[in-house]
């Protein structure tokens, strides 16, 4: 069990979410999305991005529209879909549910109930 | 001073040094690599590609001339590599990471550590001293340490030292002694993996096309064609030659074929699949040819020369270093050394080790030996499974127990060797337990083929039938064998018996038995009589006589001469079943009888498998005097109390001035024997338990009474006067 490994698993898992989140806001172009992300402290490498969004696209959670772009070829800016919204509706449910107790439990402070009166030493 | 070249990127002109080019090529083919079972495979490249065109075109905007190599392994470090993607990706804990992603993930983090400046280019590695590697080895990390310093692949250097054992032995030896021992990160840039892009059974071909950078037909064909040409020929084989039979084995056991047939499946099993992205890079890797390895010697060469130039100051060095290397090699050899704690003691430590090595690798080369051979040894009897199994059943069980019970584990012992050699280090059991289940279903497949095979003898039956014979005439029969003396090996006879086999010949379809006896008794009337019994032994009694009845055993005479054949055929439809003749001569009392030496050639023996018995092949094959109660080349003649000898010896006896008699009376036997002088005509020699109860002029003979004492009505020792 090595923490590097536990922590890319919680990143990966909300991954999606994130990006999400930001293309609800507006039509979003790929390097934004990654600059809006480090500006929340979010790492994320722009080479994994891509395929993610490939993959939402696919599954029509996503659509994109070319863009003439004065530096260099043209921008595909991407944006949700009526099915990417709800999706992203569901997952926003289900994240406060998450955090809601992530938070309720990582907050408490007082011991367990039914723990053992000596504290096991090992 | 660099080349800069101009490159159409997503359709802009853009100027690049050209080791960014190259860097960029690099990185482009490992993405596509990496994404090459994705599904918008091809949108996703362009994608990247494109926002790496923008990067470039916003970097020659603000005025940089061209796009050199910082910019790309700051556009890479940016984007990422498809190792971090796996990092990213990984299931916990999953995949051990493998030395080429540890070594670029390494170079990463210092990239984003450093900044962006310092990233060397994939594939580049420092070209240290040769030393030995102290984190891959077998025995002594020499072969390793050898690979990473001319930057090959470890298994390669193994697999030549291993071909080269007795010349590169004590080079090894040497290298182990003086090479010191470094703890080194591998600079591997190709291994040999299976590849999954490009596969047509298991992906080895295509692994080794790409490890040897050639076209992946090559190799297939390599593979291939032994055993399309062993199908072809089986099947003509089969055509003109009618032996069905040896398509099977043809195919599998034809040399080379057989051969290049195990490295595939060997292979198969030893070589990891590059399933990751890291992996099917290093598949592909740097190129190694012989220029780079021309390069890293002159390279190290030149730097010797170098380090020869201020030689006398290494001298004190070298000194000094090998009073410490000697405290190293205490350290690593002190245990297997014993309690050797300077560098003489290590070294002779280290001859100790060597030799122990040594025996080991003898014995496992003879315990493969042994294994190969009841391999190859089972093949061989294989044609011969014909004569003793019949129907499916037999012949699956026989075919299972070969490929099972004796192939498996050679099948394992190889790949154990491989994997050991190309430092696979083995992930999932679940290989030991497919092996072993599979010797265990061999090993019941071997159970249930010995069972068969005991149950075919379990019957015996017998068919008898009276031979119609005329009187010889003079009173006397004589019996020998006929028939030529040719052993029937043909050229596709797959055993050289010597004499001592209970069968003549031997071929695909026929073996020609021996398995004959003549027995000697008294006639009931004053006729000879002739009978042949003969015998089968099956599954069940009526089997048995069905195949006793199909023995051919034809006997003619020649008026006083009996011929019997030589032996008999049994065909592999017949199947052998322990068929025997017996061929028994009355004789009536007072008439004489003579068996050829002919006869001799004739072997007996019987199969027992019964319950009680178990199973058991008795022999009798060495002394006929005794079990059948006659010699051969010796006249008898038949008494009421059964076959006596006449006292006409072998010609060679009387020649050597041997005498024999033996007298039977009344239930008084005497027996007698022993040596004339010829020079003074007196006997020399006496054998015997009582002194002579008979003399005759001066010579003395002494007898023996068989039973009961001698009496005085013992009717006059005729046959040994006239002897005399």
């Amino acid at each position: 069990m090595n923490i590097e490994n536990t922590q890319s698993q919680m990143r990966k898992g909300i991954l999606e979410f994130c990006i999400l989140s930001i293309i609800r806001r507006g039509e979003a172009y790929p390097s934004d999305i990654v600059d809006e992300m480090r500006a929340a402290n979010l790492q994320i490498l722009e080479g994994t991005l891509y395929p993610l969004l490939t993959r939402l696209k696919n599954a029509d959670m996503l659509t994109y529209r070319w863009v003439e772009s004065n530096s260099g070829p043209p921008r595909k800016y991407f944006s949700l879909t009526e099915k990417g919204n709800t999706f992203y509706q569901e997952l926003e449910a289900t994240w406060k549910e998450l955090a809601n107790g992530v938070k309720a439990l990582t907050s408490r402070q007082d011991s367990l109930p039914n723990s053992p009166e000596q504290p096991i030493t090992n | 001073m660099k080349k800069v070249i101009n490159i159409n990127f997503q359709g802009r002109v853009i100027p690049i040094e050209e080791t960014a080019y190259e860097l960029l090529k690099q990185y482009t083919e490992s993405l596509r690599i990496y994404f090459a079972n994705e599904d918008g495979r091809n949108e996703i490249l362009n994608d990247i590609e494109s926002r790496i065109a923008e990067l470039f075109s916003d970097r020659l905007k603000k005025g940089a001339t061209c796009i050199t190599d910082d910019d790309v392994n700051a556009i890479i470090a940016n984007m990422g590599r498809p190792e971090d993607f796996e990092a990213a990706d990984a299931d916990l804990g999953s995949q051990p990471q493998s030395a080429y992603s540890a070594q670029s993930s390494q170079q990463n983090n210092s990239s984003s550590q450093t900044g962006q400046s310092t990233v060397p280019p994939q594939g580049f590695y420092r070209r240290g001293r040769f030393s030995r590697n102290a984190d891959d080895k077998i025995i002594g990390g020499v072969c390793s340490g050898l690979a990473n310093y001319l930057g090959l692949d470890p298994a390669i250097m193994r697999i030549v030292f291993v071909l080269l054992f007795g010349a590169l032995f004590w080079i090894y030896i040497l290298l182990w002694i003086i090479v010191p021992s470094e703890s080194m990160t591998s600079n591997i840039t190709k291994r040999l993996y299976r590849n999954p892009d490009d596969k047509v059974i298991a992906g080895v071909c295509g692994g080794l096309a790409s490890y040897f950078d050639i076209q992946a037909w090559i190799p297939r064909l390599i593979f291939a064609l032994p055993i399309v040409l062993g199908i072809v020929g089986g099947s003509f084989n089969a055509m003109f030659w009618d032996w069905d039979w040896s398509f099977g084995p043809r195919i599998i056991s034809s040399g080379l074929g057989s051969t290049l047939f195990i490295v595939y499946v060997v292979l198969w099993i030893a070589v990891p699949y590059a399933s990751t992205a890291a992996q099917k890079l290093e598949m592909k890797g740097e190129r190694i040819d012989l220029n780079s390895i021309r390069d890293t010697v002159k390279e190290d060469l030149q730097g010797f020369k170098s380090r020869a130039q201020n030689w006398g100051n290494e001298v004190k060095q070298t000194a000094q270093q090998y009073g410490s290397q000697g405290m190293q090699y205490g350290a690593e050899f002190g245990r297997s050394a014993g309690n050797a704690r300077s560098g003489v003691g290590n070294v002779i430590g280290i001859i100790f080790k060597a030799f122990f090595l040594f025996i080991a690798a003898i014995i496992a080369l003879a315990l493969f030996g042994v294994l190969m051979g009841i391999l190859f040894g089972g093949m061989a009897v294989f044609p011969i499974k014909d004569f003793f199994l019949e129907g499916f059943w037999q012949n699956a069980f026989a075919w299972l127990s070969l490929l099972l019970f004796l192939g498996v584990p050679i099948i394992a012992l190889i790949t154990w060797l491989v994997r050991r050699i190309m430092g696979v280090r083995s992930q999932n059991r679940y290989l030991g337990y497919t092996f072993s289940s599979l010797w265990f279903i061999g090993l019941l497949c071997t159970i249930f083929l010995f069972s068969a095979f005991f149950r075919n003898f379990k019957n015996r039956a017998g068919v008898e039938e009276q031979i119609a014979i005329t009187q010889p005439a003079n009173n006397k029969l004589y019996i020998e064998s006929v028939g030529a003396t040719t052993h029937y090996y043909s050229d596709d006879a797959f055993f050289d018996w010597d004499g001592d086999a209970p069968f003549y010949g031997l071929s695909h379809d026929s073996v020609m038995m021996k398995n004959v006896r003549v027995n000697v008794v008294k006639s009931k009337d004053s006729l000879y009589h002739l009978y042949s019994v003969r015998f089968s032994r099956s599954n069940t009694n009526s089997k048995a006589k069905e195949l006793a009845q199909r023995i051919n055993f034809p006997v003619t005479q020649k008026d006083s001469l009996i011929e019997l054949p030589r032996g008999f055929a049994i065909t592999s439809k017949d199947k052998f079943r322990n068929q025997q003749v017996m061929i028994v001569v009355e004789v009536p009392i007072g008439k004489k009888i003579q068996l050829d030496r002919s006869l001799e050639e004739f072997d007996w023996f019987n199969i027992n498998a019964n319950r009680r018995r178990g199973f058991n092949v008795e022999w009798d094959n060495d002394d006929w005097g005794n079990s059948l109660g006659w010699t051969s080349n010796v006249e008898y003649v038949m008494t009421r109390d059964g076959l006596t000898r006449t006292n006409d010896l072998d010609p060679v006896e009387l020649k050597e001035g041997r005498f024999k008699f033996k007298i039977k009376d009344n239930g008084v036997q005497i027996e007698g024997e022993g040596t004339i002088n010829t020079d003074s005509t007196q006997f020399k020699k006496h054998k015997g338990k009582t002194k002579p109860a008979d003399e005759k002029e001066d010579e003395t003979v002494s007898l023996r009474p068989h039973s009961g004492s001698v009496s005085t009505d013992v009717s006059p020792l005729l046959m040994l006067s006239s002897y005399l």
